[in-house]
Parts: structure tokens; C-alpha cells; sequence
């Protein structure tokens, strides 16, 4: 059937597969091949955690050891913390999780896995990737500009982001915001490009429950991503407005209502903590799947717990506003579905858990994080309950509780969730072996300082310690967890120093590694029936994958291979079956 | 071309018809303004819209014949709209917050602490010996509403908390308030406010007349009429 | 540049580039919806907004309404024409909508000069912030719709990428749609 539609495309728009190929510096800047487009998201969003990391090693170095000279930065005074804490949180949440969880993995992955030979929008794909630089350069330039970068956290609330009176930042605010701006741009289009290469572009014979995990939860993602910013676009337009042009729409002495974009940004922002979610959770599922070499438990369960998260993520953003004065009777309302999002997330949980059960488990690099995944995310899942339930929440909120607790979802999303999707495919992105003992180390002195950072900052919000405060040592009852804080920073240190093994076991790799085969991890799913690196169109156009079965099929029966590829025909049928 | 191709081009209904009705439809509405009558305006202005929005959205966009997965795509938004408004509206549309006033705390207070004790002691001691029996029999929660308004007793049992007994912005409240309550004995108050900005900032809150947004908004259990009693009663209080 | 395979497939059945255009309208939806569900939260609890909102010209928003209308039935028309081959018409049908584009700034920009030497500006007051914004806003839609139109007309007259003549004119008719709606908002519910 799909072979029928496949063909039942406008006969003007019949082209021939082979499309341009560009060579050397041009390839890089005005490549439409998704997967150049994947390596310039990946690299562009790999500098940007760099540069997240160091801001929050500066501004955690203040807080352990209050004015005192950081090395490699300086000084930092309370403004420019201000500038360093929103630049950290805008940057690991618009310039790396989205571009690396959703743009680099999606971009690469959709294609190849769904056997299509680009995205259906390759120039389209181009311009997103072109407008996200753009942002990329003004986030980084407002640092730089007169009167310091935006100091008003990232989720820029007015009256402080409104005015320059209050926030003292005149460029670095109106920066931020266009750079957010154009990043949701960046987004929109590749969004539609991803929603519409998965909804048309499939090869023929994968029909809706053969799509792999992967493809599924980044395009939910996108789709989610795209319906709830809307509103915060147009809330952009109002605060820019309010900076720039002297209107009043979030000032109350003249009409306005700041508690507005507070809605605007949440009904955006709290999807979106989902719109990060979902690409990493499909990026360990089909590692778990692979390396517990079992068949997926519970396909559709799955894909129908995503989706309910996706649907439910839209009616509990209030939550984050609970001590902003909203109306209680909403309070009521919010904390019941925000309790309620935990039983299809909680659910997800059970389904990976069912598939190691029994399973034949090789503990590779990838299967270690993503393993971790699991564990880390559970912490910050749970963690979420007290603050959802608004009672818990008037306590908690705006403590260093709350900063754990998102820094325990975020940290699995974005960095786990990354690296075990990046040593995963590194042999199919790069066509080489990454070390293995190398990943091992990287991935222990990652995970183990990552909790001794944040358990602290757990302990430290329940002793009442606020956020967003440059030195505590104003506070003379909180005199006494200084040593908590300066076991989190050298912590953190200790983390980021790992990173090197990262880096240096990448550039090993590059220079000397082995190369990959075809398929190094015997997986069924299409991206592995390529070369490695797969090559410009993917497959040879008259080669194009034909899919017979579901992406999981693991250790079947009646094969004597462990595995069984999605593209494989079946032995015992001479004739496939009309319908395919 | 296959049969979808031929599903989803082949309709072209008679576009004249269509735009014809579009513009009688637009001179409706805005004949609709001359009605003067706000009802019929906004059933006009937007039940014409709706119809129109709609006439495009089928014919023009050709949404009638596509296929079903389009209409679940731009569904889905406009569900996504109607809960966004859900949940923001009751924010922003009174953002004075006069919806979410709890009636039965704010009666409490003007009562003072219930005496559940003596639960016929519940009404006011002005209140007249005719009505002083009706109430007695009645909850204590109802009893406020049965007594006849007096904006003494008002003053006494709600303002006093903040602007103190006499009115000197002395309450026990006031201590921790900055901008410190209106001392309405004092002259200096009284020489730039006019009754209907004091009746707003009663009904409506401090801050709807740029005044501090500490004095709540009790129009929930004033109305206008005594609101403007209470001003009267604040007259009273001046030079004393 | 030629086409990717995966361009042409069609698993849902519907072409890419409407299905696209689909996912296009359903962002600008929440967009819209986003601006003008602020507004209308905010006009409800400010009743003395109905002051600054009667200055408002009624009629000129009604002959903008007008031109957005007509020039919506000439896109469809273009659209038929494409359907049927007919390049060269359907590329006068687009040029009429583009012109009917360009009639609508213009109608806009003197509606806005005369409100603003009037001293309404976009300062003046919550309900003129909303209105310049949510026109304003609309009013870029329909300038890009024209810069889009005239590209996609420029290329059916040469008989080339016809089917865009219907893509382009979905997203025209949802421009209008979103003036339907903006027109009794700002215009008449007074």
C-alpha cells in the first residue's frame, strides 16, 4: 500500500536521485544533506555545552569560594553572575539539548532510519540550520555587549526583563530574546521538515508501528515543540515591545500583566522540558533494546505513554507558577494533572524495565548510559512529585530543591541521554570504533561526580538555601553548609575535567581508530543496512530498503541469527505478500 | 494521475457563490454596529466571523475533501487554544483577583473570630433586636448577609486590622506594611482624593488607583452603594 | 538542485509540500492564537478599553476586509486554473491576489499614519499596544504572502511548479482567515 502511494507523487515533481554533492569548506556551510546538517547541530551544540559548562564552573566556583579570583575568568560580580546563571540555563537548554537531542540526532537518524535518502526539505533543513548559527552568534555576542548580558534567569519574567531600568542590561536583554527568537525559528522549520519526512518519506512497506522508537519520539517532540510555542512567540513580540517601544504589556500601572508572560513562557516551557524528554528516552530505548538483544516490550504501550505525556505536558505548566499568585482554584486543578503526568512516565520506566528482564546484556559504553539514564531520571522524576503538589511546592520553591531536581531531569535528557546516543552511533556517524575502555572511564567519572554535585544542592534547598543569590555569605544561618557547597563545586570541577577522556578518546578515535563495520552492534533497525559513514543519498538509488517487519526483532526463534533486520525479506515466503 | 490525486483536486464548487456570501456576510457585521445593542453586535461581529472563517476554511482551502489527518492537525491547535484560555483567563481577565476571593474567609473576618461558643451572638451588636433574632437562628457564615449593612461595623471589623479604629492607619496590620495604610484623620489625606477614587480603590483594590496593592479589593462583599457608605463613614472620621 | 526521493512520497496520501503547508497554518495558529487570546483576556478585564477602541475607523477595516476576501477568491480561482494546466491564467489570478496584498498595506499604512498623528500611538494605551501589534503582525503575513505569491506566480507562468499555486494559496486563505477574526476583535466589538 505504502509501495502504491509512493508512487502516486505529482509526475513534475518525479526527480532523479542524484542530487548534488558539494566538496570541501562549501560542503560544510551550504550542504542540504541531512547528515552534514546533523554534524554541523552536533558540533555547533557540542561547543555550546562547553561553553555552558565553563559559565557554570565560574559561577559555582563564586559560591564556594566568594570573592575570590576564578581562575581562568576573573572576578565575577552580582551582575555578571546574573548574566553567567541565565546564559548557562538559556544555553544548555536552547543551544544544547534541543539542537543536539533533536536536531542532530533527528536530522541524521530520521532519514536513515526510515530508509528515505534526505529529509523531504533538504533547503529548508539548510535555512534552519543557518538561522540557529545566527542565533548562536548573538546569544554569545550579548555576553559581550555594553551594560553586561541579560541577568534575568531564563525564564526572563517581567517587570525585571522589561524594562532596562530594572535589569540594567539595554542590548544584552533584547539580545537574549531575538536570540531565543530565532533559535524557535530554527526549530519551526526543521520541525515541519521532520514531522513531514516521517509522516510521507517512509520506505515502503514500514507502516506506522514499524517506525523505530527513535523517529517516533523526536517527531512527537517537534510536534509538541511546535504547537506550544505559539504563544510565547507572540509573548516574545509583547516583551520585546515592552523593551524596546515603551508598550505596557506586561506592566500593571499601565494595564498590562506580568503574571501573563508567565503563563506565555510556561505553556511553552514546561512541553518543552518534554520536547527534550522524548528524543532522549527514544535514544535509550534503542539502545536497551540492542545490547538486551530482546525484542522491545510493550511496542505500542510505548508509543501511546509517549503520546499520552505529550497530550498530558500541555495541562500542568501552572505548576511552575504556584507561588506567583495565580488563582488557587487553578493550583487545585494543576497539581492533579501534574501528578497524574508521572503514571505514563512512570509506565515508560516499567517498559524498560521488562525488556532487560531476561535479557542477554552486554554492558557496553552505550548500554552504561543508557542504563544511567534510567536510574538519574528516576531521582528527578521523583523528586518532581513534592514540587508538583502546590502544598510542598510553597516551601520548596525557588530552592536549591528545585535547581537539583531539574538539574536530575536535565542533566539524563541532555547529557546522559547524548552520550549514549553518540557512542551508539559514532560508528555509523564517523566509521570508526570509539574505545571502549576509554567510554567506561568517561562514563564513572561522569556519573559518580554528577550525583556528588547535585545530592548536595538537594540537602542545601531543604535548609532553605534560595536561588539565583551571587554570595551567601550575607546570610548568617546559612554559614554552615559552606562546606556542602564546596564539596558541589569541586565536584562539578572533577566532572568537567572527565570530559577531557571524552575528547581525548573522540581525537584518538578520529587519527588511529578501528573502523566500523556495517552493522558493530548486530542491530535490525535500516540506518545499520548502510555503509559507515553512509554515503551522500544513503542508499544507491535503485537499492532503496524495503521494510518487512518491526524494528526489534531480537533473538526470534526461528532464526539462527540473534537479530533480524528490518529490510531482510523472509526466507520462507518466495513471494512477499501483495500488501507489502 | 491515481484516484487520491483525483479525490482531492477534482472539486472546484462555484467560488462566485462563495465570495457572494463572503461580502453579504461582511456587510452584516458591520450593520451589526448600528444596532447599538451590544448582544446582537458581538452575535453578529462574531458568529458572522465563525461562519466565514469556516466558508473559506472548506471551500477555499479545499479542507472539506482533504484528508482526515489535516483536520486532526489544525484541530488539535484550536483545542490547544481553548485550554490555553482556560487556564490563563482566570488570571489575567480579573487580574485584580476579585474572582478568587474566598467569600466565606472574608465574611469570617468581618465577623471577627466565630464564638462558636455562643453562636447567637453572632450577629452584629448594632444590628437592630428585629433582625438580631432572624440571624441568631441562621449559621453563623449566612448571619453577615442577613444584617443590615453598617459601615461602622464594616470599618471596625474589616478595615481596623490595617487602618486601626479610629482610622489613624495604626492597626495591628500596619507594622508591617510599607507604604504604611491612609491615616484618614489626617487632613493632608483627604486633600487630593475625590469619593470616587476612594469607592473605586475600596471596590476594586489599592492598585487600581495606583495606590498599594496591600489593600485588597473588596468588591466581592461591598457593593457599589456601600462602598459609597463607606466613604461617607470615612468623611466621618476626618478630624477627629 | 534535485529533488530527493523521499520528496516524492506520499504515505499519508497527501503531497508533501500541502501536508507542509498543514504543519504551517497549525503553528501560526497557536501563534495567532497566543497574541489575540491575550488580547481579548485583557479587553474583557479592562471595559474602559472601549474608549481608545471607538476611535477606530470601522469602515476602513470592513473595506480591508473586503480586499483580503477578493483577494482570496482570486487565489482559489489561480488554484483552479493550475489544476486544470492553465499556467498563464492561474499566474493573473495569483498577480490579482498580490495586488490585492499590496492594496491592503497601503489602506493599513494611511489608517495608521492618520491614527498616529491623531496621537494614538503604540504607547498611548493597553488597547493600542494590542491593536498595532496584532495588525501589525498580520499585516507581515500578508507582506510575505506577497513577496511568496509573486515568486510562485512568476514560476506557473512558465508552467513550472504548479502545484505550489495551491500550496501558496492555503496558507493566503489562512492570512485571511486570521484577518476575519482580527477584524470585529479590533474593529467592531466595541
Amino acid at each position: 500500500m505504502a509501495q502504491a502511494s509512493a508512487a502516486t507523487v505529482h509526475a513534475h515533481e518525479h526527480g532523479s536521485h542524484e542530487h548534488k554533492e558539494l566538496h570541501g569548506v562549501l560542503k560544510y556551510l551550504w550542504s542540504t544533506d541531512h547528515k552534514v546538517i546533523a554534524m554541523q547541530y552536533l558540533f555547533t551544540g557540542m561547543f555550546m555545552a562547553m561553553v555552558g559548562g565553563f559559565l557554570a564552573y565560574v559561577f559555582r566556583m563564586q559560591l564556594a569560594f566568594p570573592g575570590k579570583s576564578v581562575p581562568l575568568f576573573g572576578y565575577v560580580s552580582p551582575g555578571r553572575y546574573n548574566a553567567l546563571i541565565t546564559a548557562h540555563g538559556s544555553i544548555m537548554i536552547f543551544w544544547v539539548a534541543m539542537p543536539v537531542l533533536i536536531a542532530a540526532f533527528g536530522n541524521f537518524l530520521i532519514p536513515l532510519m526510515i530508509g528515505a535518502d534526505d529529509m523531504v526539505f533538504p533547503r529548508l533543513n539548510r535555512l534552519s540550520y543557518q538561522v540557529f548559527l545566527l542565533s548562536v552568534i548573538v546569544i554569545l555576542s550579548s555576553l559581550f555587549v555594553k551594560g553586561g548580558g541579560f541577568g534575568g534567569a531564563w525564564t526572563a519574567y517581567p517587570p525585571l526583563s522589561a524594562n532596562a531600568k530594572y535589569n540594567l542590561t539595554p542590548l544584552g536583554s533584547s539580545m537574549w530574546l531575538m536570540a531565543v527568537a530565532l533559535e524557535f525559528v530554527a526549530f519551526l522549520l526543521g520541525g515541519i521538515n521532520f514531522i513531514t519526512t516521517l509522516m510521507n518519506a517512509r520506505a515502503p512497506g514500514m507502516k506506522a508501528y514499524d517506525i523505530p522508537m527513535l523517529p517516533w519520539m523526536v517527531v512527537l517532540a517537534s510536534i509538541m515543540f511546535m504547537l506550544s510555542v505559539g504563544p510565547l512567540i507572540a509573548g516574545a513580540i509583547m516583551l520585546f515591545f515592552d523593551q524596546n517601544l515603551g508598550t505596557g504589556f506586561y506592566d500593571p500601572a499601565r494595564g498590562g500583566d506580568p503574571i501573563l508572560w508567565q503563563h506565555l513562557f510556561w505553556f511553552f516551557g514546561h512541553p518543552e522540558v518534554y520536547v527534550v524528554l522524548l528524543p532522549a528516552v527514544g535514544i535509550v530505548l534503542e539502545v536497551i533494546a540492542t545490547f538486551a538483544r530482546k525484542k522491545l516490550f510493550g511496542y505500542k504501550t510505548l508509543l501511546y505513554t509517549a503520546a499520552a505525556t505529550a497530550v498530558l505536558s500541555f495541562f500542568v505548566w501552572a505548576h511552575h507558577q504556584f507561588i506567583a499568585g495565580i488563582d488557587p482554584r487553578m493550583a487545585n486543578i494543576f497539581t492533579v494533572t501534574t501528578l497524574i503526568i508521572s503514571i505514563p512516565i512512570a509506565e515508560m520506566c516499567f517498559v524498560i524495565i521488562a525488556t532487560l528482564y531476561g535479557g542477554n546484556i552486554r554492558l557496553s559504553t552505550p548500554m552504561l548510559w543508557a542504563l544511567a539514564f534510567m536510574g538519574e531520571f528516576l531521582i528527578g522524576g521523583v523528586t518532581g512529585i513534592f514540587l508538583g503538589a502546590s502544598g510542598a511546592d510553597i516551601y520548596l520553591h525557588e530552592t536549591y530543591f528545585v535547581l537539583a531536581h531539574f538539574h536530575y531531569t536535565f542533566f539524563p535528557i541532555a547529557i546522559i541521554g547524548t552520550f549514549a546516543g553518540f557512542t551508539y552511533w559514532f560508528p555509523k556517524m564517523f566509521g570508526k570504533m570509539l574505545n571502549d575502555t576509554l567510554g567506561k572511564i568517561h562514563f564513572w567519572g561522569t556519573i559518580i561526580p554528577f550525583n556528588f554535585i547535585f545530592i548536595p544542592l538537594f540537602i542545601l534547598g531543604l535548609e532553605g538555601q534560595q536561588r539565583r543569590i551571587y554570595d551567601f555569605q550575607n546570610f548568617p544561618e546559612l554559614q554552615h553548609l559552606q562546606p556542602i557547597r564546596i564539596l558541589a563545586t569541586i565536584s562539578l570541577v572533577v566532572m568537567l575535567l572527565f570530559q577531557f577522556v571524552f575528547f581525548f578518546n573522540v581525537i584518538r578515535t578520529w587519527i588511529k581508530g578501528p573502523k566500523a563495520p556495517k552493522n558493530p552492534w548486530h542491530s535490525n533497525t535500516l540506518e545499520w543496512t548502510v555503509e559507515s559513514p553512509p554515503p551522500h543519498g544513503n542508499w544507491p538509488p535503485d537499492q532503496m530498503p524495503k521494510v518487512y517487519r518491526g524494528p526489534y526483532e531480537y533473538n526470534h526463534p526461528d532464526r539462527e541469527d540473534d537479530y533480524w533486520p528490518q529490510n531482510i525479506p523472509p526466507e520462507r515466503e518466495p513471494t512477499p505478500s501483495p500488501a507489502r | 494521475m491515481s484516484e487520491q490525486d483525483r479525490d482531492t483536486h477534482q472539486h472546484h464548487p462555484d467560488y462566485w457563490k462563495i465570495y457572494v456570501a463572503l461580502v453579504i456576510l461582511l456587510a452584516i457585521s458591520v450593520v451589526g454596529t448600528f444596532s447599538g445593542i451590544l448582544w446582537i453586535t458581538f452575535i453578529m461581529a462574531f458568529g458572522v466571523a465563525l461562519v466565514k472563517a469556516t466558508l473559506v476554511a472548506e471551500n477555499f482551502m479545499h479542507l472539506k475533501w482533504e484528508k482526515v489527518i489535516a483536520k486532526w492537525v489544525l484541530g488539535i491547535a484550536l483545542i490547544l487554544m481553548v485550554l490555553f484560555f482556560a487556564g490563563v483567563s482566570p488570571d489575567i481577565m480579573k487580574d485584580r483577583g476579585l474572582q478568587w476571593v474566598n467569600n466565606a474567609d472574608l465574611a469570617a473576618t468581618a465577623r471577627g473570630i466565630p464564638d462558636e461558643e455562643e453562636p447567637e451572638k453572632g450577629a452584629p451588636a448594632s444590628a437592630p433586636d428585629s433582625t438580631k433574632a432572624a440571624a441568631a437562628t441562621q449559621t453563623a457564615a449566612a448571619a453577615p448577609a442577613a444584617a443590615p449593612f453598617s459601615p461602622e461595623t464594616t470599618f471596625k471589623t474589616v478595615c481596623a486590622a490595617c487602618h486601626g479604629p479610629e482610622g489613624e492607619g495604626n492597626g495591628p496590620g500596619a507594622a508591617a506594611l510599607n507604604p504604611k495604610p491612609a491615616n484618614f484623620t489626617d487632613p493632608a489625606f483627604w486633600t487630593d482624593k475625590t469619593d470616587s477614587v476612594l469607592e473605586k480603590a475600596i471596590r476594586q483594590g489599592g492598585a487600581s488607583v495606583g495606590k498599594s496593592s496591600a489593600m485588597p479589593a473588596w468588591g466581592s462583599i461591598l457593593t457599589e452603594a456601600q462602598a459609597k457608605q463607606m466613604v461617607a463613614y470615612l468623611h466621618t472620621l476626618k478630624g477627629k | 538542485m534535485q529533488t530527493p526521493i523521499a520528496t516524492t512520497r506520499s504515505a499519508t496520501g497527501i503531497p508533501t509540500g500541502r501536508l507542509a503547508i498543514w504543519w504551517v497554518v497549525a503553528s501560526e495558529i497557536v501563534i495567532f492564537g497566543g497574541l489575540l487570546l491575550s488580547y481579548v483576556m485583557h479587553r474583557i478585564g479592562h471595559p474602559e478599553w472601549a474608549i481608545a477602541q471607538a476611535h477606530t475607523h470601522t469602515f476602513v477595516g470592513a473595506f480591508n476586509t473586503f480586499v483580503l476576501l477578493t483577494a482570496s477568491f482570486t487565489a482559489v480561482k489561480g488554484h483552479e486554473a493550475a489544476e486544470k494546466g492553465d499556467g498563464k491564467k492561474a499566474a493573473k489570478f495569483l498577480y490579482l491576489t498580490m495586488g490585492g496584498a499590496c492594496l491592503f498595506i497601503l489602506v493599513k499604512s494611511l489608517e495608521w499614519t492618520s491614527e498616529i498623528l491623531e496621537g494614538y500611538t503604540i504607547q498611548a494605551n493597553g488597547f493600542w499596544a494590542f491593536y498595532y501589534t496584532a495588525a501589525g503582525l498580520h499585516a507581515l503575513h500578508v507582506i510575505a504572502g506577497a513577496i511568496v505569491i509573486f515568486f510562485v506566480a512568476r514560476d506557473a507562468a512558465k508552467g513550472r511548479n504548479l502545484q505550489r499555486v495551491e500550496y501558496v494559496g492555503i496558507y493566503w486563505h489562512f492570512v485571511d482567515i486570521i484577518w476575519i477574526f482580527l477584524f470585529p476583535l479590533l474593529y467592531i466589538a466595541k
